[in-house]
């Protein structure tokens, strides 16, 4: 019945949508008002590795607030639980890798605040941003640790031409409010400019799990964030840049488990504090060179508690994290054909009293080589007071062997030092009771642990944890073709390999009195992520983009495959839950790594009549069954583990503007067919919301 | 030309349409995928979210808490009675048929007296073997002689300490969380020597399918069990 209706809400969207395509082919000439589309010249545009970019329009008319509600529609991207990390832990995946090894940018420079290696993205507005660039593939050539398997850029609002200003206003289900407030002016001849703003986000969260009588799964919260920057040309070649932001988040979730008379409270309060400034000073210099001076800091601090109705603590989580970074970036443009990027630099992080000093230093050059032939080769060395030197390269060639095919190829490597908690962490936990033991903590611990009567058994592998870990390295390739059969569709079709070596794995070292683990890390297995990418978009009709993506992913752990060859205990077996029936395990059970969809698909309708100053989208994503977790203690997936199912959301937003683009009225639907599952938290039902927007400028 | 492409780009168009119905057609709501399923067969015994020391915490320096072994608990099977008294003369009596012990009361002792456990030394006759079949398939207890064979003593983490050592749940090393282990059935000999099967199945408040939630409420217990109070081996249940 419920199917039924879904059905028609469809038919109707789909009805409307051809109503709209007749329309538009009798278009009239009316000035439309937009953002105007800004060229700028950032770091993430010159990846040797593919580049998405998502512009302000788009955003504009997606609806969206938070920036995970961007991410999560993009090809090859999925917004994941990390439950082992607690309910708040959410991540973004990029081509089969974990929210850890995915770098997030503003402006160029690092974002920090992580939960157990992953970064949240609601807690960034969507409201200040210009564009989203993405780079997939490792790229640590140009970005340094942490870029391993990819990064996203995200661009704030840069160039200012006129003096306006826009009040947004939006309310919707869940008590969801956004209200943005922003301004932006030029001065002193044009020679300044200043934008300002802000913005509070409410959202009472949202419940998928049925078991719990009070409280949310993707949890509620309070968000302000304030935003300026400022730029003044000194002179003729001379410019400086100052730029802010700053974000807190409060959240408080509490959770009522009911069942047979029994009730539990559990109580997760987060507290959260962000911030970012720096200070760019530009020089144009003579002959097409071009200095870049900047300093850069960000701050994270937070604080989460969690506990029960009976006042228990189970556990928290508080720290602060200080970023610091100068740079010195030069550009030169030889000539139309041949231009290069370097700079050099160094980090310093400090967190709750450990510090962690890194310098570095990089060249990028884009030769066109010929008509056809485009090249882009870029190098990196960092170095760090504790892991040493590394050397990343990179490399891009583009060859268009017709006007309308081309065909790219790029190589990149990444590479990730160990965060502090791996170093050294000492964590036991509440609930499940194994330890987990940073690497320098590992011989103190133990021997602590055994004097105090706390250890029965140590294993052999706890004598290699005391060697220094090594940074996890990625290799990435991509080769790639781009066809345009007629003019304005265009197909694009890439292939990806990420190899992931000295993977960073616990490994369990020890044995406490009461049966439970202790682990420590150690670099054991290699993984791979593989697959395919491919992108049609057309714009045929004027105003109507039409667009699908496809990703296959194949992500794999090779040391799970070796082990099941090898018939190591517990890889050696599989046992099928519905009989009971247990069988010698093979290589061909294997499915891969936890929650990834072998197959992702998503369709993009967008529409704009000028004339009538509508807009509308309409998209929908479909993912395959990923895996949830083991089912059948063997520690690997297979076929009759916990999945979670194949499932597609829909999303549809439709804008009018009236008052010659000064007012405009926008309704959203995000996951209009209300699709939910208990084994995916932190993905919301359906959430409608309505805004007003209302723009000053002059005519 | 423009007309040619223009016709194709609608085709397209509604070849688009139709696959977005068709999606949205194979993406039906399915209710949180929580299937509840029906434990009751008229003779089991079904315990629902049987609390066990839920006050007690493994971790070192958590505030409020008290940091100390769970505390175990009994029970008997015939009488559904919980008792939490941990005398000697109680353990050594043939009052309890499970002991539920160490972490998350999650390690369940039968009531043996002349085997390592909790009723060392008493007069229960208890013992206990795994089959990995559903419950309702399983039909006979064993012989006296391949009882004693294949006895565990207790069953609590699957493959732990030794791969040998089978059990009921397991530990997931992605998300650290119990998990309980589907279509195993234990063959029981009760204190007093009737036998019987058992099947524990969840050590979750409220057995839900998949925990989502590292802070799930345990131990909250939920098993059932049948026990042939004629003497006999029969276990037959529908």
């Amino acid at each position: 019945m419920r199917t039924s209706k879904e059905l028609y809400t469809f038919v109707i969207l789909c009805c409307s949508s051809l109503y709209a395509f007749s329309q538009s082919d009798t278009s009239h000439t009316l000035r439309s008002v937009e953002v105007k589309a800004v060229h700028l010249e950032t770091l993430s545009s010159r990846a040797a590795m593919p580049v998405t970019v998502i512009n302000r329009k788009t955003l504009e008319m997606m609806g969206s607030r938070r920036l995970d509600e961007v991410m999560r529609e993009q090809t090859g991207i999925a917004i994941v639980n990390d439950v082992s990390a607690g309910s708040r832990a959410i991540g973004m995946q990029l081509q089969g890798f974990s929210s850890d090894y995915i770098l997030i940018l503003i402006d160029g420079q690092p974002m920090i605040g992580r939960n157990a290696g992953n970064f949240d993205l609601s807690r960034i507005t969507v409201s200040d941003i210009e564009r989203i660039e993405i780079v997939k593939g490792a790229s640590s050539s140009l970005f340094g640790s942490e870029a391993l398997g990819g990064v996203v850029n995200i661009i704030t609002r840069q160039h200012i031409d006129a003096a306006q200003g826009q009040a947004i206003v939006r309310y919707g289900s869940q008590q969801t409010q956004d209200l943005t407030l922003e301004g932006e002016t030029p001065f002193a001849d044009k020679r300044g400019t200043l934008n300002l703003s802000g913005n509070f986000y409410h959202t009472d969260g949202y419940n998928v799990n049925s078991f719990l009588s009070k409280g949310a799964t993707a949890p509620p919260y309070n968000s302000y964030s304030l935003q300026g920057r400022m730029r003044y040309q000194l002179n003729e070649q001379h410019s400086l840049h100052i730029a802010g932001r700053w974000a807190l988040r409060n959240s408080i979730n509490e959770s009522v488990y009911s069942s047979s008379q029994v009730a539990n409270t559990t109580r997760d309060v987060l507290h959260e504090n962000d911030m970012n400034a720096a200070v760019v000073w530009q020089a144009n210099l003579h002959k097409g060179w071009q200095l870049k001076s900047q300093y850069y800091l960000t701050r994270y601090s937070t604080t989460q508690d969690v506990s029960t109705g009976k006042s228990n603590q189970l556990s928290s989580n508080d720290f602060t994290q200080y970023y610091h970074r100068f740079e010195e970036q030069v550009q030169y443009v030889a000539s139309n054909q041949l231009s290069f990027a370097g700079g050099v630099g160094g980090n310093m992080e400090v967190m709750d009293g450990n510090d962690l000093k890194s310098e570095y230093a990089y060249l990028q050059g884009d030769w066109k080589v010929t008509e056809r032939l485009s090249s882009r080769l870029g190098v990196r060395y960092d170095h760090s007071d504790f892991y040493g030197g590394r050397l990343n390269p990179s490399a891009g060639l583009k060859f268009s062997l017709t006007e309308k095919l081309s065909l790219t190829a790029a190589f990149g490597t990444g590479y990730k030092t160990p965060d502090f908690q791996k170093r050294y962490q000492v964590f036991t936990n509440p609930q499940a009771g194994y330890t987990v033991l940073g690497v320098e903590e590992v011989a103190t611990q133990i021997a602590a642990m055994q004097a105090a009567g706390l250890i029965s058994e140590v294993r052999p592998v706890a004598k290699d944890i005391s060697a220094a870990l090594k940074p996890e390295m990625a290799v990435s390739y991509n080769v790639g073709i781009s066809y345009t059969p007629v003019q304005k569709i265009r197909i694009d079709v890439n292939g990806f390999y990420n190899q992931l070596h000295n993977f960073i794995n616990t490994v369990q070292i020890a044995t406490r009195t009461n049966f439970q683990p202790v682990y420590s890390y150690i670099n054991l297995d290699r993984s791979f992520t593989g697959g395919v990418e491919a992108g049609i978009t057309t714009h045929v009709i004027k105003g109507l983009d039409v667009s699908a993506g496809y990703q296959l992913l194949y992500a794999k752990d090779r040391g799970v495959m070796e082990a099941i060859r090898e018939g190591t205990y517990p890889y050696n077996k599989i046992r099928d839950n519905k009989t009971g029936d247990t069988r010698a395990s093979k290589v061909s059970d294997y499915i891969g790594l936890e929650n990834r969809s072998r197959h992702m698909l998503n369709l993009r309708v967008f529409y704009e009549y000028a004339p009538w100053g509508i807009s509308a989208t309409f998209r929908a994503n479909y993912k395959s069954r990923s895996g949830y977790d083991d089912a059948n203690n063997n520690r690997f997936l297979d076929t009759y583990d916990t999945f979670i199912d194949a499932y597609c959301l829909v999303y549809a937003s439709v804008e009018k503007k009236f008052c010659k683009g000064h007012l405009a009225v926008q309704v959203t639907a995000d996951n209009l067919m209300n699709y939910t599952d208990m084994l995916m938290p932190g993905q919301p039902g359906r959430i409608l919301m309505a805004g007003l927007k209302w723009r000053m400028f002059k005519q | 030309m423009a007309i040619t492409i223009t016709n194709m780009y609608k085709r397209t168009q509604w070849q688009c349409l139709a696959f977005i119905v068709l999606l949205a057609v194979a993406c039906k709501k399915d209710d949180n995928n929580v299937t509840k399923l029906n434990y009751e067969d008229g003779v089991s015994t079904v315990i629902y979210d049987l609390a066990g020391d839920t006050e007690a915490s493994v971790a070192d320096g958590v505030e409020g808490k008290e940091k100390r072994p769970f505390r175990s608990f009994y029970f008997k099977l015939s009488t559904k009675l919980q008792s939490w008294d941990s005398s000697h003369t109680f353990k050594q009596s043939n009052n309890w048929d499970l002991a539920f012990t160490d972490i998350y009361n999650a390690l369940v002792y039968v009531n043996n007296g002349s085997a390592e456990g909790p009723g060392k030394g008493g007069s229960g006759k208890g013992m206990i073997i795994a089959v990995d079949s559903a419950y309702s398939k399983v039909t006979t207890a064993p012989d006296e002689a391949a009882f004693e064979k294949a006895n565990l003593r207790f069953a609590g983490w699957d493959g732990y300490p030794q791969p040998y050592n089978t059990g009921w749940y397991f530990y997931s090393l992605n998300t650290h969380l119990a998990i309980p282990i589907k279509n195993r059935t234990f063959i029981i000999r009760t204190a007093d020597g009737k036998y019987g099967k058992l099947e524990l199945i969840n050590v979750y408040q409220g057995n839900p399918p998949a925990v989502t939630d590292l802070f799930w409420p345990a131990p909250y217990f939920t098993f059932r069990y049948f026990i042939q109070e004629d003497g006999s081996h029969n276990l037959k249940t529908p």
